[in-house]
C-alpha cells in the first residue's frame, strides 16, 4: 500500500500542470502548427510537415485526422490552425473560413476484375446505387446479385458523388457502407459481385500492387472512353487546407510552401494529381 | 470448444506471422516511420504507446483499489451507495470507446486545454479502464475469506491495516489480472484516442505532446496507406507480442508476491 501512497503526489503534480498545454491560442510565438481533418488528406499532409520542418528548425507540424467535416470545426473552433478539407468549400463555409487548394483527387468506380462489366453510363450507375437495378445481368454481366458499397455520411468521397449523380444519401440503397477508401478496395477485391467508389490515388496504387480490382469508366454519349485509357475523371475533387480569415503567419506560410511545386514529388507519391504550376 | 478457440487463436497468429514476420527487422524498433510509415519503422510509436499507457495506469490505478476498496470493504454489499456506483461502473462498462473519445477530446483536450497530447489520451484511456479495473479488484477483495477479516478482528486490526496488510495483499492476483485486462484493452485501443493523443509519428519530446499509439498506427497504415500493409502486419505482429509479454509477466510477477507473501505472513 505504500506505493499507492507514492502516487498521491505525481498526481497532484499532474493536475497543478493540466494547464500548461500548448493550445493554438497561446499567445507567444508560434512554433507548432496544429493541422486536423481530413483522413485521405493526412498521410500527404504529414510528410509536407516532415519537409517543412527541415527548412524550418524549431518549427513543429502536428497533423491529426478525423475527416473533413472535422478539420472545417476544428479550425472554427480554434482547436486547430489549419483544417484538411477533401473538396471544395461550401458557401456558407466560405463566410467565415478561407480555402487553398494543394492537390486534386479524383473517385473512380471500381468492380472486382473478374467482373466481364466494361464501362457503365450515368444513368446506369444511378440504376445501380438506387435499387434500380439489381443483378449484373442488364449490364451484359453475370446473373448475380449486385453489392453496393457506398461510402459513410460526412465522407467528402460520398458528397462528391451524390452530387455528380443528383442522387441523396436517402435515395441509395447500399449493402454496404465504408468508410476509408482502402477498405472500399479490400471490399471490393474480396467480393466478385461488389461496385465501390474510391478515391483514384488509391485505386491506382491497388492496381499496380495486383489487387483484384479493376477501374470502371464512366461512358457519356459525347465522349466514349479510349482503350486502356480511362478518360480523366469528372469526378475529381480539390484537396484543401483552410483557415480562418486571420491566421497565423506560419500557418500562411505552410499552407503557400505545401501549394507550391516544391512538393509536387510527395503529392506523386501519395497518389493525387499536383495543381498546375 | 477449447479447441476451437486453440484452433482459432493460433489461425490468427499464424496469418499474422505470414504477413508480417518479413518486415520484422532492428529497424522496426529503432527508426521513426518514413513515407506516411511505408518504410522505415515504430520506435517513436512504441515510445508514445509506452507513455499512453503509463499515464493511464498511474492515473486509473489509485483511484481503482481506493474505489474498489471502497465498494468491497467500507459500503455494505446491499446499500444505495454501492448499488448506485456498481450499476454505474456497469454502465461506463459498456460505453463504446469511441464515445470516450468524443468525451475525452471535448473535456481533456478542449476544456482543459491539454490539447492533442499523450497526456489527454492517457487520462481518456484512464477512465475507460476504470470501470474494468474497479470491478476486478472488488471481485478479489470480496474473495478473500471472511476467517481473515475474523482474525484480524480478533487480534485487534484496525480496519485501515487489515486492508492495507491483509486484504490487498491476499488479492493481489486478482487486482493483477484486472491490470492486465486494463492494459490489454487499453492497448489494443484506436477510437479512444484518435481524438485524444492523435497522430503525430514524431518522437515525442513530453507528455503535452501528441504521439500515435500502435493500434492507430496500425489502423492508419491499413486504411489510408496505400501499400502501408506490410508494415501494418509488422506492427500488429509486435502489438501482439507486447501484449504477450505482458500477461506473461504480470502472471510471474503475480506468482512472486503471491509467494512472498505467504512467507512473511
Amino acid at each position: 500500500m505504500n506505493a499507492g501512497r507514492a502516487w498521491i503526489p505525481l498526481l497532484l503534480v499532474l493536475a497543478a500542470t493540466a494547464g500548461c498545454g500548448d493550445s493554438p491560442d497561446a499567445r507567444q510565438p508560434l512554433t507548432k502548427l496544429s493541422i486536423t481533418g481530413s483522413s485521405t488528406m493526412a498521410p500527404l499532409i504529414a510528410a509536407i510537415g516532415k519537409r517543412f520542418e527541415r527548412r524550418h528548425p524549431g518549427v513543429r507540424i502536428d497533423v491529426q485526422t478525423g475527416g473533413s467535416s472535422r478539420g472545417v470545426a476544428d479550425t472554427r473552433s480554434g482547436l486547430a490552425h489549419i483544417g484538411m478539407v477533401s473538396r471544395a468549400l461550401r458557401a456558407l463555409e466560405q463566410r467565415d473560413l478561407v480555402g487553398t487548394p494543394v492537390a486534386r483527387d479524383g473517385i473512380g468506380l471500381i468492380v472486382h476484375n473478374t467482373n466481364p462489366v466494361g464501362a457503365l453510363t450515368p444513368r446506369q450507375v444511378v440504376a445501380l446505387y438506387t435499387g434500380g437495378m439489381t443483378t449484373w445481368r442488364p449490364v451484359s454481366g453475370k446473373d448475380a446479385s449486385v453489392v453496393v458499397v457506398n461510402k459513410a455520411e460526412g465522407r467528402a468521397t460520398l458528397e462528391l458523388f451524390l452530387k455528380y449523380f443528383h442522387l441523396t444519401n436517402a435515395e441509395i440503397r447500399a449493402d454496404v457502407i465504408i468508410g476509408d477508401n482502402e477498405q472500399g478496395i479490400k471490399f471490393v477485391a474480396g467480393n466478385p459481385h461488389a461496385i465501390g467508389y474510391v478515391s483514384n490515388g488509391a485505386a491506382e496504387y491497388a492496381l499496380r500492387h495486383e489487387v483484384p480490382i479493376k477501374r470502371l469508366p464512366l461512358t457519356t454519349a459525347s465522349a466514349p472512353p479510349a482503350a486502356g485509357h480511362p478518360a480523366p475523371s469528372p469526378l475529381a475533387r480539390p484537396l484543401t487546407l483552410v483557415t480562418t480569415r486571420r491566421p497565423p503567419a506560419l500557418a500562411q506560410a505552410f499552407i503557400a510552401f505545401a501549394a507550391s511545386s516544391h512538393v509536387h514529388d510527395l503529392v506523386a507519391a501519395h497518389y493525387f494529381v499536383p495543381l498546375a504550376a | 470448444m477449447a479447441l476451437v478457440l486453440l484452433v482459432f487463436f493460433a489461425g490468427l497468429l499464424g496469418h499474422l506471422l505470414w504477413h508480417g514476420a518479413a518486415g520484422l527487422s532492428w529497424e522496426l524498433f529503432t527508426a521513426p516511420p518514413r513515407h506516411a510509415g511505408r518504410d522505415g519503422g515504430i520506435a517513436p510509436i512504441l515510445v508514445s504507446t509506452g507513455l499512453i499507457l503509463g499515464v493511464c495506469m498511474v492515473t486509473a490505478l489509485p483511484f481503482g483499489l481506493g474505489t474498489a476498496v471502497l465498494l468491497a470493504e467500507v459500503t455494505q454489499r446491499r446499500s444505495w451507495t454501492g448499488e448506485f456506483v456498481r450499476r454505474s461502473l456497469d454502465t461506463l462498462a459498456g460505453v463504446p470507446s469511441i464515445v470516450f473519445g468524443l468525451f475525452g477530446n471535448a473535456f481533456f483536450c478542449v476544456t482543459l486545454g491539454l490539447g492533442f497530447s499523450i497526456m489527454s489520451g492517457g487520462l481518456t484511456l484512464a477512465c475507460m479502464v476504470l470501470p474494468i479495473l474497479i470491478r476486478t479488484a472488488e471481485e478479489g477483495l470480496r474473495a478473500v475469506p471472511r476467517e481473515y477479516r475474523l482474525a484480524a478482528a480478533a487480534l485487534g486490526f484496525s480496519h485501515a491495516s487489515t486492508v492495507c496488510q491483509l486484504l490487498l495483499p491476499a488479492a493481489v492476483p486478482a487486482l493483477l489480472a484486472g491490470f492486465i485486462l486494463g492494459l490489454g484493452r487499453a492497448m489494443a485501443e484506436t477510437a479512444a484516442l484518435i481524438f485524444t493523443s492523435g497522430y503525430v509519428d514524431r518522437m515525442p519530446a513530453s507528455l503535452w505532446d501528441s504521439g500515435r499509439a500502435l493500434s492507430i498506427h496500425i489502423y492508419d497504415l491499413s486504411m489510408h496507406v496505400p501499400g502501408g500493409d506490410g508494415r501494418a502486419y509488422a506492427s500488429a505482429l509486435v502489438l501482439i507480442g507486447l501484449l504477450l509479454v505482458i500477461n506473461a509477466g504480470a502472471m510471474w510477477a503475480g506468482r512472486r508476491l503471491t509467494a512472498q507473501w505467504i512467507l512473511v505472513a
